[in-house]
């Protein structure tokens, strides 16, 4: 078990992580999520010891590691740009955490180069040992990157963006068969992104992370459904915000009761989110929000339908069953709204 | 590729009229550009150099052996080459170190230091002889101590090769800065990871890393260390067979009027350098080309 308790960094006078704690679980995949800046990669490198927070300590299996060096704490690290040694060929690559060992616990060479060949079959890379990094694709070398930290046997593998520099098609196999491998070994994984889609469909537990600080921790299902604040349901997922106030529990739009399912809220101004795909098409009845329609096109099974709120700047993003016959533009809507998130607007943030 | 003048297969038209007229790169100016670097090497390099050659031709084989091959100008190229790749070698590990210091720390005076490096390029060599030659000689600031311990560097091949080191300094650590600037932490704190010691670092990610640039720093100083002249004279001593080296030899030959064998010398030199100039650019190119696959 991973823990991180109460990390503070600060780089000059910014303040890349305030006051972060986290419990990480033995054979868990974890992902931190978040936009540029939101410390994600700060904290993936303090639990690394590639990085030394301020404050705060980190503990592997309740032993306190927060002094220790990289080298010591028995992590493997991949870099979002594979990081390999472009002069070694990919067998040295894997070989090298075993061959800088000191000679008393390195083991013999033919060892050493059977156990390369073995981790190489383990990333389907089984006879490409003689060529140069240089040699491969984006995505044989973020294997590679990968065989060669799981050589040293770490207790914990920490990727960074691991995706991140390699194009849509290629990212999508590798991310299904990293799922498959963490399954095979169940090594505790944690891995930072930015991309929610990813987060989603990986992680055992996905860490929402926002200006240096923790929005929400929860598996993909918690965070998709009950998003705990107005960022995470924006940043997750795609989302509609109606600017709207409460009275007496009920939210409003410009005076206009919205019958929708939702949480309770404090009376206020709030935020009414909603996914695009938690709509229904309704009559011109009390309770439906009139939308026009700006722009209709197909986005695989479903008609994606932007459409215009008076007194809302956004549009409007709406999914309908393409089993119908869609909307016109220029056409008018009535919508309810099936199922809401609100999201109390206090002083802007 | 076909001729302009033969018709193509039918099914190559399309690739082959694209193809084969003129240059394939999209890069315009590869004529222009060529033949001027064509026409400015041959009036700056190598009519001058071929001058050499063709003087040299003029003299029998026997007379050109014993011009450029007496015992005493074997002598001034074992000087002359041998102080040269002393000095490459000492420069390639206090350039590095210069380099690493400029590229991976800030300190005050960073600039300054910056500025010194370059200086020898500018100064003038004879200056820089004069003054190498007050410091070290055997009553000069630094030869005062050296010289009870039995060292002189002042007139003797030492002396030259300071002057050498002097010279060949700003050629390795220009060449590997950039190189250095280049290489992203990355792969070291990859190799941090992995367990790797500050020391396997260096010796198996990094040198290799930056091991073509610094071979050429190291080209670059030789040669330029090979042909030194002015700043050496006045540290050598020029004593025959023990301090002279092959530049001077020809200069004490021309001023004897014996072109001849000054041309017999510069010919044995030429042909040297070259040879060893292009060693060193095969390993280059093999050792880059390793890297870039």
């Amino acid at each position: 078990m991973i823990g991180i308790d109460n990390i503070s960094k600060r780089f000059g006078s910014y303040a890349a992580l305030n006051d972060i704690s986290l419990d990480v679980r033995s054979g868990e995949f974890l992902a931190l999520l978040g936009p540029s800046g939101s410390g994600k990669t700060t904290l993936l490198r303090i639990i690394a010891g590639l990085e030394f927070p301020d404050e705060g300590q980190v503990s592997f299996n309740g032993e306190d590691v927060t002094g220790l060096k990289v080298a010591d704490r028995k992590v493997g690290f991949v870099f979002q740009h594979y990081a390999l040694f472009k002069h070694m060929t990919v067998a040295q690559n894997v070989a090298f955490g075993l061959s800088v060992r000191s000679r008393r616990q390195r083991p013999p060479k033919a060892q050493i180069r059977a156990r390369a060949e073995e981790l190489l079959q383990l990333v389907q890379l089984g006879g490409l040992g003689g060529r140069y990094p240089a040699q491969l694709s984006g995505g044989q070398r973020q294997r590679v990157a990968l065989a060669r930290a799981l050589a040293v046997e770490p207790q914990l593998l920490l990727l960074d963006e691991p995706f991140g520099a390699l194009d849509a098609k290629v990212r999508k196999d590798l991310r299904r068969w990293l799922r498959h491998l963490h399954g095979q070994m169940g090594l505790t994984t944690i891995f930072v992104t930015h991309d929610q889609e990813e987060a989603l469909e990986l992680a055992d537990r996905v860490v929402v992370m926002d200006h240096g600080v923790i929005e929400q921790v929860g598996t993909p299902e918690e965070i998709y459904m009950k998003p705990s604040s107005g960022f995470v349901s924006d940043f997750v997922g795609e989302t509609n915000s109606l600017p709207v106030s409460v009275v007496a529990g009920r939210p409003q739009f410009f005076d206009r009761a919205i019958d929708v399912e939702v949480a309770p809220a404090g009376d206020g101004p709030a935020r009414l989110d909603f996914r695009p795909h938690d709509v229904s098409v309704c009559g011109e009845g009390a309770g439906c929000l009139p939308v026009l329609v700006t722009g209709v096109y197909r986005r695989g099974g479903d008609w994606r339908i932007e459409g215009e709120v008076a007194g809302v700047d956004k549009p409007l993003e709406i999914d309908m069953s393409a089993a119908s016959s869609p909307p016109q533009i220029g056409q008018r809507l009535g919508l309810r709204i099936n199922r809401g998130m609100l999201f109390a607007e206090g002083v802007q943030q | 590729m076909s001729s302009p003048l033969q018709m193509p297969a039918p099914g190559l038209a399309a690739e082959t009229r694209g193809g084969s007229r003129r240059s394939q790169s999209i890069i315009p100016g590869f004529g222009l550009t060529m033949g001027l670097t064509i026409a400015w090497l041959s009036l700056i390099v190598l009519i001058p150099l071929s001058t050499v050659f063709i003087k040299s031709a003029g003299m029998g084989w026997a007379e050109f052996v014993a011009a450029g091959l007496s015992p005493r100008a074997i002598a001034a190229y074992k000087v002359s080459f041998g102080t040269a790749f002393v000095a490459a070698i000492i420069n390639a590990i206090f350039g590095l170190v210069t380099a690493w210091v400029l590229v991976r720390y800030q300190f005050p005076g960073k600039r300054i230091v910056n500025a010194l490096v370059d200086l020898p390029f500018a100064l003038p060599t004879a200056v820089a002889g004069i003054a190498l030659t007050a410091i070290y000689a055997g009553n000069g600031w630094v030869g005062q101590y050296l010289e009870p311990l039995g060292i002189a560097v002042a007139y003797n091949p030492i002396g030259i090769t300071v002057a050498l080191i002097f010279i060949g300094l700003p050629f390795i650590v220009r060449s590997v800065e950039p190189v250095l600037e280049d290489m992203s932490a990355e792969v070291e704190e990859a190799a941090l990871s992995l367990g790797a010691r500050p020391w396997q670092i260096f010796f198996r990610i990094i040198l290799p890393a930056i091991l073509p640039a610094l071979l050429t720093g190291f080209a670059l100083a030789f040669a330029r260390g090979v042909g030194e002249y002015g700043s050496v004279i006045f540290i050598a001593g020029n004593m025959p067979f023990e301090s002279e080296i092959a530049p001077l030899l020809i200069v004490t030959q021309l001023e004897q009027y014996n072109y001849a064998a000054a041309t017999a010398i510069a010919t044995v030199m030429l042909v040297a350098s070259f040879a060893m100039l292009l060693l060193i650019n095969l390993i280059q190119a093999w050792s880059r080309k390793r890297m870039d696959g």
